[in-house]
């Protein structure tokens, strides 16, 4: 699979349910049944902003994520996309 | 930072920035029911 | 001057932390829709058989999934008693199903035909669990009763011939079919089904066959050597996090749930903590109150309390608490255990002391909707001074029937 950078677009998947909670989210996707855990509010804000329109780097921006922590943000929708909970827009 | 209290948001954030667990699966058949 | 332990970040929550002070909803949500059943196993954990005339109607069903849908909760597990023979049970999953909420369900296929199988495997909503406590006739009919073992093999054989994927295969562990966890493996794989092994606990009529049925501490060990052995393909429903002091925890976030990431709504909406602790003391509130399951979800006394942080109690100093985590509350309770102690099979043996040491009356579940058989269904013996319920096969003759042992010439 490609590599997530901040260019990438992506948008989360059509089957995904995303509930808020204190420490973050949780995020199910009722096709794979699988469950992720959002560690942290501001990635739930990140994943909030990602859309159609919208590339990883405006959504990070949105979410007014400090520089020091992009590259976890990236790692961590990487790891999103890898379990099908985003999926990529073609370009 | 010397403070042994509860870090503050921001100082979690950090944490779990250097930890690299911002995303976590978790197995709904892991936990505890009947079915 | 030392070096600072600054250097190191400080540990990050762990997950388990979250989940221990609670969700907004449940993740792991039961809701057993009857107490009616067309079987009376044994070791049922809700002591179920007749149907309770206070069930909830099929419109309050359907109020309850509004709500649950208001509150996204993901999925609900649905059980009973034997869930389809209410008649209302598929318009109730559809309308779970059309509302967001994904179903899973648990039968002993009483009422699988091959045409439910292909509606269900239609589906993708709904993932099915047959129940199956023996590889054999033998020994599952001893435990569920004479042709259930014909009854769930044949749901399974339907289901797998409609395609369904989404099939588990389920077994409660007992001294009777831990010999027989390869066949049980065979089983499911034979009809595509995902195999779940899960821990008897003493509940409901569990509570009387609990001591002969539990598996020994040496079969203890070789299912749990079993299971390492088969890593994430075999399910637990994190049954056996008790065991992880014999060398590490198995899959699953080994953490007792109850009030916090799990509850049960029972037949007739009342909310317990634990489908495995029917039981007053476990009883938070019902949904027919004013404020719906919502709010004894947020609200109610019992998850508060539950949801504060807990000492862990006499078992803190050991070192292998981290995992073992004082094992399953259900279990402590019904064996009159203190819940801040060891699991009454704690492997490394505090559980047995305790309850050697233990002058507790050991509290008896709060409902029975057992079958009223007659002659009266034999029960184990409770080697306990306790008369709570019958005990044990009558007496005499005379003691089931008036006309025992008459001869009429």
């Amino acid at each position: 699979m490609t590599d997530i950078t901040p260019e990438s677009v992506l948008r989360l998947h059509d089957r995904v349910s995303v509930r808020p909670e204190p420490f973050g989210a949780l995020l199910y996707h009722f096709g794979t049944r699988r469950l992720s855990f959002l560690k942290s509010p501001s990635l739930l804000a990140v994943v909030d902003a990602l859309g159609e329109d919208r590339t990883v780097a405006d959504a990070l921006s949105i979410a007014d994520v400090p520089d020091a922590q992009r590259p976890a943000m990236i790692r961590a929708i990487t790891t999103l996309r890898d379990s099908e909970m985003l999926v990529e827009v073609a370009a | 930072m010397d403070s042994m209290t509860t870090p503050a948001p921001a100082d979690v954030d950090a944490t779990l920035v250097e930890a690299n667990e911002l995303v976590e699966d978790v197995s709904i058949d892991g936990m505890c029911g009947v079915y | 001057m030392s070096t600072t332990v600054l250097d190191r970040p400080a540990p990050a929550p762990r997950l388990i932390d979250h989940f221990e002070s609670g969700l907004n909803s449940p993740i792991c949500l039961t809701w057993e829709l009857t107490y009616a059943c067309n079987l009376s196993c044994i070791h049922c954990l809700s002591a179920s058989g007749r149907r309770d005339p206070r069930e909830l109607s099929t419109d309050e069903c359907k109020a309850v999934i509004d709500e649950l849908q208001r509150m996204q909760v993901f999925y609900v597990n649905i059980g009973g008693g034997e869930p389809t023979v209410r008649s209302d049970f598929w318009e109730i999953v559809d309308y779970a199903t059309s509302h967001d909420i994904g179903v899973k369900f648990s039968t002993n296929g009483v009422r699988i035909t091959s045409e439910l199988a292909e509606k269900l495997a239609a589906n993708d909503y709904v993932d099915i669990q047959i129940s199956m406590d023996g590889a054999t006739a033998e020994v599952n009919d001893a435990i569920r009763g004479p042709g259930s073992f014909d009854l769930a093999i044949r749901a399974l054989e339907r289901l797998s011939a409609a395609g369904m994927t989404r099939l588990k295969l389920s077994v409660v562990c007992t001294r009777t079919n831990i010999g027989q966890l390869d066949q049980f493996k065979e089983i499911a794989d034979l009809y595509g089904a995902q195999l779940r092994l899960t821990r008897l606990r003493p509940a409901g009529r569990g509570a009387d066959s609990w001591h002969d049925l539990k598996p020994t501490q040496e079969q203890q060990r070789e299912l749990y050597q079993w299971l390492l052995a088969h890593g994430e393909e075999v399910l637990t429903g994190d049954s056996f996090f008790h065991l992880s002091a014999l060398g590490g925890s198995l899959p699953g976030l080994n953490l007792c749930g109850a009030g916090r990431v799990v509850c049960l709504i029972d037949p007739v909406g009342d909310v317990y903590a634990c489908p495995f602790a029917i039981h007053e003391e476990f009883l938070a509130g019902n949904i027919r109150g004013e404020g719906g399951f919502g709010e004894v979800w947020r609200e109610s006394e019992l998850f508060t309390r539950l949801r504060a942080p807990q000492t862990g109690g006499a078992c803190k100093s050991c070192a292998f608490f981290d995992t073992c985590r004082g094992g399953c509350m259900a279990a402590k309770f019904f064996t009159g255990l203190p819940l801040d102690g060891p699991d009454p099979e704690c492997v490394r043996g505090f559980g047995e002391d305790a309850l050697a040491d233990s002058t507790a009356e050991r509290p008896k579940p709060s409902g029975d909707h057992s079958h009223l058989t007659s002659p009266p269904r034999p029960r184990a013996v409770r080697l306990t001074l306790e008369m709570q319920r019958p005990t044990g096969p009558p007496v005499a003759a005379c003691d089931a029937s008036p006309l025992a042992g008459m001869q009429m010439n």
